[in-house]
């Protein structure tokens, strides 16, 4: 039975320091999968971690299918195991010293509520191992299997219980780039055939998209913003979610007016720009413009933010080529699909649509590797 | 170092004058001359002296009447049956012992937020330096059945319970104690490296903490768990000192104190001695080998992908327990017997009429020491065991760094051979390699046998494989290039080796030689059977009082023992922190 998660201010100090998770609040609904990206150190671990009840919260109330697990404030912290929880670690962390069919009958040996029969257990395995498609490994050693197929070990284990909740640590990266793709989307198949509901951790966005029904995006102890994929990727409400989801280029300039969600910035020489903003800007303020490299149309004038730019270098990469161009003073990077490089070196029609370009606040720090 | 290795350089050998052609056979072949005279020729010796009846201080060197049923009938004798039985019987439940004392202490180091941790962690490592016969001694003075200090305070109090520590379960109790830390080396350090995921699964899939622990965590450590009792089991199996103090009044004889016996006897028996001496060696070879067996398999703790930190588990109230666990037993390992040691040196008599005598200060007196030190062998064994030490050290500094550098740094040929003879004294108990040079020497007039040199090749030849070892770890830090850059500078190799490699690897020379020079000042096995009454060391002087039984003596001269171990360790220790931050700055 999958239930849902329910997170309340979530904060948790290690020792003395800055919190390393500072007022997270979230929820997830019964069956649906939420990822938490952020880079490293940004706390998305250890919220995790708090919901596992491996680390414990400092402040904050945590519940999972209504059942309050952690509220420090009252005393109540329910222990791991009595959770009803399934976790997979980054480091896969099967048993070594067991079989396939040992690691994954672990669980529903030594579970307290344990009603299931020998004969049951078996089955229960069986369709858990068919189901990660390890059926035919059973009888191995763990230490025999590769590290794909180590992980689906780990995966059947926290299935073969139907726990209400499944928890996911960086599952996919300790895995080389081919196989983390195929099994990235083999598991969003498996955990939407079992219904389960998912936090699912990871700093690859790529992996965020394809598996998450939202996205949350963490920085520094704080969740910026929490959306579904499209959303992250289209109206970023932060210039951190920005740039961290891949709209390297930033433009600097100062707010002309503002009208709702649209801005018009003044870029200087340049000249001016439409853009989109999710934040309260006023005439005059500092601001800066992210956009997408893959968003920039060369060698067209569109109806708006249309400039003439300069090529200064072109990369060519097989199945993209990457422009630097200049225009007005500003340079922007221009991603263009596609196996034949269609501009050269010098003068270029350049169109930025207005939709694509975010303007935010500039508060002096704006651009993240 | 007297030859270079030129097969390391890439020369054409029109090139190359003889003398440097010549120069590479003639190092291997100076190196196995040497390893053959310190670890093959007594070996042989004993082999030889254990398949003859002929007693080469009578019938003068070399006269064998080599007959395999001589043999064969030692193994066949009763006593050496029972010697054997004693033996394995007290090893084998000293190391059960020390299991569970080790890995318990492992965990709560590595595993638990107990208080004082890193105290615990260092002081436990204690026993290791404490010498076995002064471990014996301190444990007869509080154990013994009669007069025991343990029983006096059980007699003030009224308990009917006596302690009997001249037994077997006296034997496997001290045992237990004191080798625990080698069980402890292996399995805190498997714990800290094993993947704390790996635990946090189990307990995130619906197991107690306590199924996870028997479930998890131990069997992932096991060949941790089996490498350091076996070790441990080893060392047992070759200490005299202990069951010396404690077996020997009550009759119970193992290996090594039997062996002893027969060559105290008048004639001494030095052909049984030797043949139960290969039995010693058979056994402990045994081991050794199932322990290098199990290293070199498959680690399991060890396959995490990323850093952590060990995990710790909050015990809550009960954190006080396992402190209070890991203060018992620092209790009885050190405080206990040092108390004894102290109340028996400084007292004139070790008896007390009630309670308030431990405190009358007119029964305590330097009398003991003062005594002691009127004895002027007490001078010369303090004077021989420097002597002795700086030998070793020095000797044995030099070769174990002319071998490790052939092991590891070249590719001359003959080098596996250096390596095999320079690693077989692992499988030699203390006590047989004092045998073997027993049988190596005594025969030969004008030889070594009566100089305080034949003790010091003894101990040569007894650590090489330890500080081999040592060395060839600091060795395979320094990388390669850095040597290879020197050549290419123009250097020669031995320019380089003093130029490079010593500088570079000067704190490794360093704990190596005070290493050395810290087990042959504690040795005792291999000394018992080649001193005189000119080469008499301390530890031996140490055995001479307690078996001239007087108690008060014998603690004096344990407790000066231990202060001179101590004042020489925390020299040595100075000294190779010095050597090592002056390094560590140079680099």
């Amino acid at each position: 039975m999958s239930a849902a998660l329910l997170v309340e201010d979530l904060v948790k100090k290690f020792g003395t320091g800055k919190a390393a998770v500072d007022g997270v609040s979230f929820d997830v609904p019964a069956g649906e999968i939420v990822v938490l990206l952020g880079p490293s150190g940004c706390g998305k671990t250890t919220t995790l971690r708090c919901v596992a009840g491996l680390e414990h919260p400092t402040v904050g109330r945590i519940s999972i299918g209504g059942r309050v697990v952690s509220e420090p404030q009252r005393g109540t912290l329910v222990s791991p195991r009595e959770r009803d929880i399934g976790m997979v670690f980054q480091s896969y962390a099967v048993w070594p010293h067991m079989t396939v069919h040992q690691n994954v009958a672990y669980p529903l040996k030594y579970r307290r509520k344990n009603t299931s029969g020998s004969a049951d257990i078996d089955t229960k395995v069986r369709e858990t191992l068919e189901l990660v498609g390890l059926g035919e490994y059973a009888q191995r050693p763990v230490t025999s299997l590769s590290g794909g197929q180590m992980q689906r070990v780990a995966l059947a284990r926290s299935l073969v219980y139907r726990p209400q909740l499944l928890l996911l640590d960086e599952p996919l990266s300790n895995l080389d780039s081919k196989l983390r793709i195929r099994l990235r989307d083999e598991l969003r198949r498996i955990l939407k055939m079992t219904g389960m509901t998912g936090l699912y951790v990871t700093h690859d966005q790529s992996e965020a998209v394809v598996l998450g029904d939202r996205i949350g995006v963490m920085k520094d102890g704080k969740l910026l913003q929490m959306a579904p994929p499209g959303e992250i990727y289209n109206r970023p409400a932060d210039s951190f979610v920005a740039n961290f989801t891949g709209a390297a280029n930033v433009l600097k300039g100062k707010v002309l007016e503002r009208k709702g969600e649209q801005a018009v910035i003044d870029l200087g020489a340049a000249g001016r720009i439409e853009a989109w903003t999710p934040q309260p800007l006023v005439a005059g303020d500092n601001a800066h413009v992210a956009l997408r490299a893959e968003n920039i149309r060369l060698g067209e004038r569109g109806p708006a933010n249309s400039f003439t730019g300069r090529v200064i270098e072109r990369r060519y990469q097989g199945m993209q080529t990457i422009y630097d161009v200049e225009f007005g003073g500003q340079r922007v990077e221009v991603l263009e699909l596609g196996t034949a490089a269609r501009h050269n070196d010098g003068e270029v029609a350049l169109t930025l649509p207005p939709d694509s370009c975010w303007a935010y606040r500039d508060e002096g720090q704006a651009t993240v590797d | 170092m007297t030859a270079t290795s030129a097969a390391a350089l890439p020369v054409t050998t029109d090139a190359v004058p003889v003398a440097r052609r010549l120069a590479v056979p003639l190092w291997i072949g100076a190196l196995l001359v040497i390893l053959t005279f310190l670890v093959i020729y007594p070996l042989l010796m004993l082999f030889f002296g254990a398949i003859s009846d002929s007693n080469p201080v009578i019938d003068g060197f070399g006269k064998f009447n080599p007959s395999l049923t001589h043999f064969m009938a030692v193994l066949g004798n009763e006593n050496v049956r029972l010697a054997f039985f004693n033996a394995l019987v007290a090893c084998g439940g000293g190391t059960v012992l020390a299991v569970v004392i080790g890995l318990a202490f492992s965990w709560i180091v590595v595993r638990t937020n107990t208080p004082f941790k890193g105290f615990i962690a260092g002081a436990s490592m204690i026993p290791l330096f404490v010498p076995p016969l002064v471990a014996g001694v301190a444990w007869s003075i509080l154990g013994s059945p009669k007069t025991g200090l343990l029983n006096t305070v059980l007699k003030w109090i009224g308990v009917d319970f006596r302690f009997d520590f001249y037994s077997m379960s006296g034997l496997i109790l001290v045992f237990g104690f004191y080798y625990a830390p080698y069980v402890y080396m292996f399995t805190a350090s498997a714990l800290r490296n094993m993947d704390p995921s790996l635990e946090e699964a189990s307990e995130v899939s619906g197991a107690s903490a306590f199924t996870t622990l028997f479930t998890v965590t131990f069997p992932l450590i096991a060949p941790a768990i089996l490498a350091g009792s076996l070790l441990s089991f080893v060392v047992m199996l070759g200490i005299y000192g202990i069951p010396a103090a404690l077996g020997a009044p009550a009759n119970i004889s193992v290996l090594t104190t039997y062996i002893f016996k027969l060559t105290a006897w008048s004639p001494p028996l030095y052909n049984t001695a030797a043949a139960v001496a290969i039995l010693l060696m058979v056994v402990t070879a045994i081991f050794v080998w199932a322990q290098q067996r199990v290293l070199s398999g498959r680690s399991f703790a060890t396959v995490a992908g990323k850093a952590f930190r060990p995990r710790s588990l909050n015990l809550g109230p009960w954190r006080w327990l396992t402190f209070g666990l890991a203060l018992a037993y620092l209790f009885i390992v050190v405080v206990l017997p040092t108390i004894a040691l102290v109340i028996a040196a400084f007292r004139r008599f070790l008896f007390f009429k009630d309670f308030d005598a431990v405190f009358d200060t007119k029964a305590y007196s330097w009398v003991h020491f003062n005594s002691i030190f009127d004895n002027p062998l007490t001078m010369i064994s303090i004077w021989n065991t420097m002597k002795v030490g700086v030998i070793t050290a020095v000797v044995g500094g030099v070769l174990a760094f002319a071998i490790g550098y052939t092991i590891n740094r070249t590719q001359a040929p003959g080098r596996k051979i250096i390596d095999l003879l320079s690693t077989i004294p692992v499988a030699i108990p203390g006590l047989v390699v004092g045998v073997a040079y027993l049988w190596a020497w005594i025969g030969l007039p004008g030889g070594l046998y009566g100089t305080i040199w034949i003790l010091a090749l003894a101990f040569v030849a007894r650590f090489i494989p330890d500080t081999v070892k040592a060395l060839s770890t600091s060795f395979m830090q320094i990388h390669r290039e850095l040597e290879e850059a020197a050549w290419i500078c123009g250097r020669g190799l031995l320019s380089t080796i003093a130029t490079i490699m010593v500088p570079l690897a000067r704190p490794g020379i360093v704990a190596s030689m005070t290493l050395l020079f810290v087990l042959s000042v504690r040795e005792l096995g291999s000394s018992l059977f080649l001193y005189t009454s000119d080469t008499t060391v301390m530890a031996v002087l140490l055995l001479d009082y307690y078996e001239g039984g007087n108690v008060g003596k014998t603690a004096a001269f344990s407790l000066v023992q231990t202060v001179i171990l101590a004042v020489l360790l925390g020299i040595t220790t100075w000294l190779s922190r010095g050597a090592a931050e002056s390094s560590a700055r140079a680099g």
